[in-house]
């Protein structure tokens, strides 16, 4: 079953996504602190300029700084976004001379200013604003008293400037992201050409063409076709065991089938009734084999074909008492003493599959019923293990060699004798369902007398 | 206040039983601006927000500032014509920005930050008494003024007024803004301290000197109360500067700490919008701003009068530098140097 | 009696003509499901041949038509040889015996005389095989018309054996009808079949034991 599990494009959209969502957060985090960074040098220097020009207008007199506060330096400070405005002259004891930040500039920014220029952004009242500080020697005739400056303003300018500059690269960045994502469509189609190419070269192949696959395809396709090919390899294997299997059961099927023809042919020459009442026993005979033969033809067919979910939960006592209650009932069994030893009272549960299950037994009991003389007795039964139950079937006919018993699942072996109507297929059968189950065949000679054969089965766990 | 009484109890007559249960919304408004001439346009406000119930204080200037910054509560709005002080204090961040379409549609020149606005536009004029005109060519320009102060020395000593730029905020503001026009200033400062100038309070002690006849000529009166003035004192001649003529104008913003400021934004919107224009421009003499008003008192009508030679006071951060306490020092160092500087 | 025999292989349908007719039986022959059907709707058959896999649908869906009726008509199902579910559905269905291709005539002749022969019983309430005869009504057996004088269980005992005439008695059946579903010694049931197998001995009847299973009436064949 193939379940569509999302397209690839899907896929590598989701992964490019996830890329640009990190890749891009970087960098909008980036274009975000540049572009602050941008406005608050572009504004910075407003700032400096204030600076300068009320440092130009700083004359001394009587020691001490007289200042008529260019109004031009105010408007450099307020900018086009009309900002309010702080400024401060102090003193070399740190007084405000003028100003109206109130004392707002601690000593340690004064402290700080007195070697270089310095730009801060600070609260004052409640508000951040941007303040910038430059120390001052003086010129003039009598003080040797250095003065500060502390001028500063707002910070709308600087915020509108910088979310203007982020939304701009905000768009470049879309825009390529956009452009990147057409492009990857582009690359999807051309990737995927590869792929087309291996389907179209399935697609027009005949249904039993095994061959193995020739194609050029890229590096990351190989394992794909590799894998294929591994799979057409299987299915070439496969198709060869079929047909030797096929042949196999056509020859099998051919012996009976000849003799028919030859035994029928014969009595149709003669003009004995005694003749033909002996070819037509014969043809009866024969006929018999070859329809059980068939049919476990079918079944051997069947079991290698069948699905591996049609397992359930079977009680394998109830199984085996219906299906031996079932053999009692027909003719085949009616001179041979067929039973049942005493099962065990509780059920034994198995994972199986009932009507493989039963056509084992079937096997089993058809198998002695065949290799036993008539009036012997044969006898089924259930044995429990710690986790195992073992199903097994005795007789008291004459068992087999010791050199045969390791051969006697094979197919088409008959325990060295030709003359009753087995196909030697039975035990292969039973070994076949019981491999399915996962249970163990075994076969033994029972001292004295018969045969044992037994299938251990491994049993569910009870249920609590 | 018995009109507007009056005004509340014909509006609870004819409104439904509903508004009769609300009471009205204060709203408190100090201003350094005439009651008397600004009576039309708070009648109107009244008129049109029957639900705010006006309360108008009229002040000097320096009393609107203080109560601007130490009275609590605050002021809702915040009117004064000492326009530095105003943009110091809106600097200082004592006003919130308005946001209504009037506010929004205001011209760009007269407003600073959205938070306070120039609302009028007052030439600032030279007035003198008709008599004068009997012995010399009366003053059209700042130089005139200068040329007949020397040329008549001995009949105008004595007989000169204007601002004191110490004792007002106004004279000090508009004697600061002539000195950064003109460099002759100085001399006309010179001419006047030598003519014995008198130095007034207010545009209105300087009008009722030239009424009575102790002045013959005031220098850098408030155009708008001096032109109503002399609507009914025909012996007074108003003349605004052909050279240049300063226009000073009120500011107007709602304080930050308001108790009311929706009435407080109604109220500064009225003043911008057109209605209140229109009666600034017809009902009083402190002419409209905005350029598409008509009626006797808008600055189109100035400007067709006076020309180009307009110089309003700019609304921007360049104030600050007036009320900077240095620079103010340096002024009146100069002042007081400069007005001696012809004694003998 | 009247058999109906569904079977659409010919071959197979004339074997099985060959072999029911001469037991004093009328057979009709139908290939097809339809045909079957018709004959079935105005015409009372003793018992029913039906072969499951017929060109025109499957037997099962005769099967199960004619139960929905109400017709008790016994069915002897033929199924191919590895058709197990499709039996255990027969039978479900209501099916009364069933067969796999390939059967021996001997065993089809053996199944079809059982089947008839309990019909025949069901018809007039009382078992019979062979000879033995029991009445549920009056809870008397006979054997060649005479009355046998038989204790409560072994009564009992001969019943069930006759409910299952010719076929295997399940032991724990037999064992339940006898002592009720108490715990029972393994000889118990034992007991009682020994005595019976006496009384029945030379009536040409006997009981088989199948060991584990449960025990058979059959004809004696000696």
């Amino acid at each position: 079953m193939i379940v569509v599990d999302g397209t690839l494009k899907r896929r590598l959209a989701a992964w490019l996504l996830a890329t640009v969502g990190v890749l891009g957060a970087f960098l909008l985090l980036e274009a975000y602190t540049s572009a602050q960074r941008a406005a608050d040098r572009a504004y910075d220097s407003q700032l400096e300029a204030a600076g300068l020009t009320i440092a130009e207008a700083i004359q001394w007199q009587d020691g001490r700084p007289i200042v008529e506060m260019p109004a031009a330096a105010f408007q450099i400070l307020a900018t086009d976004q009309q900002e309010r405005v702080f400024y401060a002259i102090l003193d070399a004891a740190g007084r405000e001379v003028t100003g109206n930040l109130d004392g707002a500039v601690k000593p340690a920014w004064q402290r700080a200013a007195q070697t270089e220029p310095v730009w801060m952004t600070v609260r004052h009242r409640g508000t951040p604003i941007r303040l910038h500080g430059r120390e001052l020697t003086s010129a003039g005739w009598e003080s040797l008293d250095p003065v500060q400056i502390w001028v500063g303003h707002t910070l709308s300018g600087r915020e509108a400037l910088a979310s203007d500059l982020f939304v701009r690269a905000l768009t470049r960045f879309l825009a390529m992201v956009l452009l990147a994502g057409l492009l990857m469509l582009l690359a999807i189609r051309t990737a995927l050409g590869p792929v087309r190419r291996l389907r179209q070269l399935l697609r027009q192949r005949d249904a039993d063409d095994v061959r193995p696959l020739h194609a050029r395809v890229p590096g990351e396709l190989y394992d794909m076709a590799d894998t294929l090919n591994a799979l057409l390899a299987r299915q070439r294997e496969g198709r060869d065991a079929l047909l030797r299997f096929t042949a196999d059961a056509s020859h099998q099927l051919k012996t009976p089938l000849a003799g028919l023809q030859s035994t029928s042919e014969l009595a149709l020459q003669s003009e004995c009734p005694a003749d033909w009442r002996h070819a037509l026993e014969t043809v009866h005979d024969s006929a018999a084999r070859t329809s059980r033969l068939a049919g476990q033809l079918l079944s051997l067919a069947r079991l290698r074909h069948a699905d591996e979910d049609s397992l359930a939960t079977v009680d394998l006592a109830a199984l085996l008492r219906d299906t031996v209650m079932e053999w009692a009932e027909r003719d085949v069994a009616q001179h041979h003493d067929l039973g049942l030893a005493p099962l065990p009272e509780a059920p034994l549960r198995i994972q199986g599959e009932p009507w493989s299950l039963r056509e084992m037994i079937g096997n089993l009991i058809d198998n002695a019923l065949r290799y036993t003389p008539p009036g012997s007795e044969i006898t089924l039964g259930l044995e429990r293990q710690a986790d195992t139950v073992t199903l097994g079937i005795e007789d008291d006919g004459p068992g087999v060699g010791d050199s045969l018993l390791d051969r006697l699942h094979r197919p088409f072996e008959r325990a060295g004798r030709q003359d009753t109507q087995g196909s030697g297929l039975g035990l292969a059968i039973v070994e076949s369902i019981a491999r399915r189950h996962d249970a163990v065949l075994s076969v033994r000679n029972v001292p004295g007398h018969g045969l044992w054969v037994g299938i251990r089965f491994p049993l569910l766990p009870e249920e609590a | 206040m018995l009109r507007r009484w009056l005004a509340c109890l014909l509006l609870a007559g004819l409104a439904p039983p509903v508004a009769v249960a609300q009471s009205p919304m204060p709203l408190v408004v100090e201003a350094a601006l005439d009651r008397q001439v600004v009576a039309p346009l708070l009648a109107a406000f009244e008129r049109t927000h029957p639900d705010i119930a006006l309360v108008y204080h009229d002040r000097s200037t320096l009393e609107v500032d203080r109560r601007a910054r130490e009275v609590r509560p605050a002021p809702d709005v915040v009117i004064s014509s000492a326009m530095p002080w105003q943009l110091a204090r809106v600097n200082e961040g004592l006003a919130q920005p308005l946001h209504s379409d009037e506010a929004h549609d205001w011209p760009a020149w007269a407003k600073w930050r959205n938070e306070v606005f120039g609302f009028t536009f007052e030439p600032i004029v030279t007035v003198y008494r008709l008599d004068l005109a009997r012995y010399m060519i009366p003053p059209t320009t700042h130089a005139d003024l200068q040329t007949i102060l020397t040329s008549h020395q001995d009949r105008l000593r004595g007989r000169v007024t204007t601002y004191s730029p110490g004792r007002s905020g106004v004279g000090y503001t508009l004697f600061q803004q002539d000195a950064r026009y003109s460099p002759r200033f100085w001399d006309l400062v010179a001419a006047m301290g030598a003519a014995e100038v008198s130095l007034e309070d207010n545009t209105q002690a300087m009008l009722d000197g030239l009424s009575e006849g102790r002045y013959w000529v005031g220098y850098n009166l408030l155009g708008s109360y001096a032109m109503h003035w002399a609507q009914n004192h025909p012996e007074l001649i108003v003349q605004v500067p052909q050279d240049y003529a300063l226009v000073m104008m009120r500011m107007a913003f709602v304080h930050r700490d308001a108790p009311h400021p929706a009435a407080a934004k109604a109220f500064v919107s009225f003043l911008l919008g057109v209605e209140g224009q229109r009666i600034l421009a017809g009902s009083t003499p402190l002419f409209s701003v905005l350029p598409e008003v008509i009626g006797p008192y808008t600055a189109q009508r100035l400007r067709d009068q006076v020309g180009e030679r307009l110089y309003p006071i700019p609304i921007n951060a360049s104030l600050l530098a007036f009320v900077d306490p240095l620079r103010r020092d340096a002024f009146m160092a100069r002042w007081n140097r400069e007005i001696s500087i012809l004694d003998p | 009696m009247r058999l109906l025999i569904v079977e659409d292989d010919p071959l197979i349908a004339r074997s099985l003509v060959k072999a029911l007719g001469p037991l004093g039986n009328t057979v009709e022959t139908f290939s097809r499901l339809a045909e079957a059907c018709a004959a079935l709707a105005h015409s009372r058959f003793d018992l029913i041949v039906l072969d499951l896999g017929l060109p025109d649908g499957n037997g099962l869906a005769l099967l199960g038509e004619l139960r929905e009726r109400g017709d008790a008509t016994p069915v002897l199902i033929l199924t191919a040889r590895d058709g197990i579910e499709e039996r255990v559905r027969g039978l479900d269905l209501g099916a009364d015996d069933y067969l796999a291709k390939p059967f021996s005539v001997a065993e089809l002749e053996a199944r079809v005389r059982a089947l008839l022969r309990r019909s025949q019983q069901r018809t007039d309430n009382r078992l019979q095989f062979g000879p033995l005869c029991f009445d549920p009504a009056s809870g008397t057996a006979t054997l060649h018309g005479e009355t046998l004088a038989l204790p409560r269980r072994e009564l009992g005992l001969l019943e069930g054996l006759l409910l299952h005439g010719g076929r295997i008695a399940p032991r724990e059946m037999l064992e339940t009808r006898l002592f009720g579903f108490g715990e029972v010694g393994p000889n118990a049931l034992e007991v009682y079949i020994s005595r019976l197998r006496k009384r029945l001995q030379g009536s040409g009847l006997r009981i088989r034991t199948l060991r584990g299973l449960g025990y058979r009436l059959e004809d004696d064949p000696a």
